[in-house]
């Protein structure tokens, strides 16, 4: 198979060609998927280079792992998911190392967002795509580490509650307070960002 | 609204309940404005995130991103380095050593545990007092089987007229 022929290929000739052995078509996959796979490990990490590493080590393990995949799913969800365990591996480590806030045991015990008063004007009317893109980073980075990764798993990744609760080894009523927590919390800081940008 | 009524809401809107909940749900949110208000929140914040992730790119140059791939998998994949040969004398020595050392400890064994008189008598033989200042002594030749007692009669502390010398056989 020649690079032209790699270029042209779909996904699954591919990966058969990958699986005997050739890395340039593995190179061809990289090519194809590497912003999404940087994309997603950079949602959950909020750290450019973290999110860098992290996903040059999903395509490491993609390698030594392609000859198990059977097609189930498509290589790109495949290999999204590679990231996404890494990703949650790397962040239970940091939680461990670190104290946790006070402001992050509230959130963890529930309550704080039933508080919250409904945000009835759409924070993000009216901006553009780059200044939103800003505007909602800030808003995620402000998110603890288990509300971003149910908000991303749900939002991008479009898992069900009952696969998020597999994937980060808790219930699906803490992913659905997880998750209803991130949405308010995430509408508060997005229309508080828009009240500065005003005044 | 109570808690389990707010997740409800936000169920609805993600598509878990089954028809029949969320036809409950649709008529209930034409009652509530409050709970139409918040649903409207939620929907808001999931149309903002909405593609947000397809304006993210990696940072580097396919080439050198690659670079770095390709170079780990290498560095993972390269077979273990061999054990340099080891040298005729080094390997004798290596047998060697531990037979030696094996063989010493069989010897020292052997000696140690041998016993052996004091005073040129046989190896299997010993002498020994049987009791302090009872003038008794034994002397056991196990080669022989043969057990000697002498005792000292009257003690070596009194005034000795003849010496009985018993024989144990």
């Amino acid at each position: 198979m020649t690079v032209k022929d790699h270029s042209s290929a779909d996904d699954p000739t591919l990966v058969r060609v990958a699986q005997r052995g050739d890395m340039a078509a593995f190179e061809e996959l990289v090519a194809r998927h590497r912003d999404k796979i940087y994309a997603r490990a950079y949602s959950m990490m909020r750290n450019e280079e973290e999110a860098v590493d992290l996903s040059q080590e999903a395509w490491v393990k993609g390698w030594q792992r392609l000859r198990q995949f059977q097609g189930e799913s498509s290589f790109g969800t495949w290999i999204t998911r590679i990231v996404i365990n890494l990703c949650l591996d790397q962040l239970r480590k940091q939680k461990r190392q670190r104290t946790e806030s006070i402001e992050a045991m509230s959130e963890e015990s529930g309550g704080v967002e039933r508080q919250m008063p409904v945000v009835t004007v759409n924070p993000t009317a009216g901006l553009e795509r780059g200044e939103l893109r800003q505007r909602i980073d800030r808003a995620l980075g402000q998110l603890s580490y288990e509300h971003r990764t149910v908000l991303v798993l749900h939002e991008f990744e479009e898992m069900e509650y009952k696969e998020i609760a597999r994937t980060m080894g808790c219930s699906i009523g803490t992913v659905m307070s997880r998750l209803f927590y991130a949405r308010r919390k995430l509408a508060v800081l997005l229309a508080d960002l828009k009240k500065q940008d005003s005044v | 609204m109570d808690y389990d009524a707010q997740l409800r809401l936000q169920a609805f809107l993600d598509g878990e309940l089954a028809e029949a909940e969320a036809s409950e749900v649709t008529d209930w949110l034409a009652r509530d404005r409050e709970a139409a208000a918040l649903l409207e929140e939620l929907r808001h914040t999931c149309e903002a995130l909405r593609g947000i992730e397809a304006g993210i790119r990696l940072p580097e140059s396919r080439e050198f991103f690659w670079s770095k791939v390709e170079r780990e998998i290498q560095r993972l994949e390269a077979p273990a380095p061999k054990p340099a040969p080891v040298p005729l004398f080094a390997l004798l020595r290596r047998c060697l050593v531990p037979a030696t050392a094996v063989a010493l400890l069989i010897i020292a064994g052997v000696v140690l545990t041998r016993p052996t008189g004091p005073s040129g008598l046989t190896p299997a033989a010993e002498i020994e007092t049987a009791l302090a200042d009872s003038g008794a002594f034994t002397y056991r030749d196990y080669s022989a089987g043969t057990t000697l007692v002498w005792l000292s009669y009257p003690a070596d502390n009194e005034v000795a007229e003849d010496d009985e010398t018993d024989i144990v056989e």
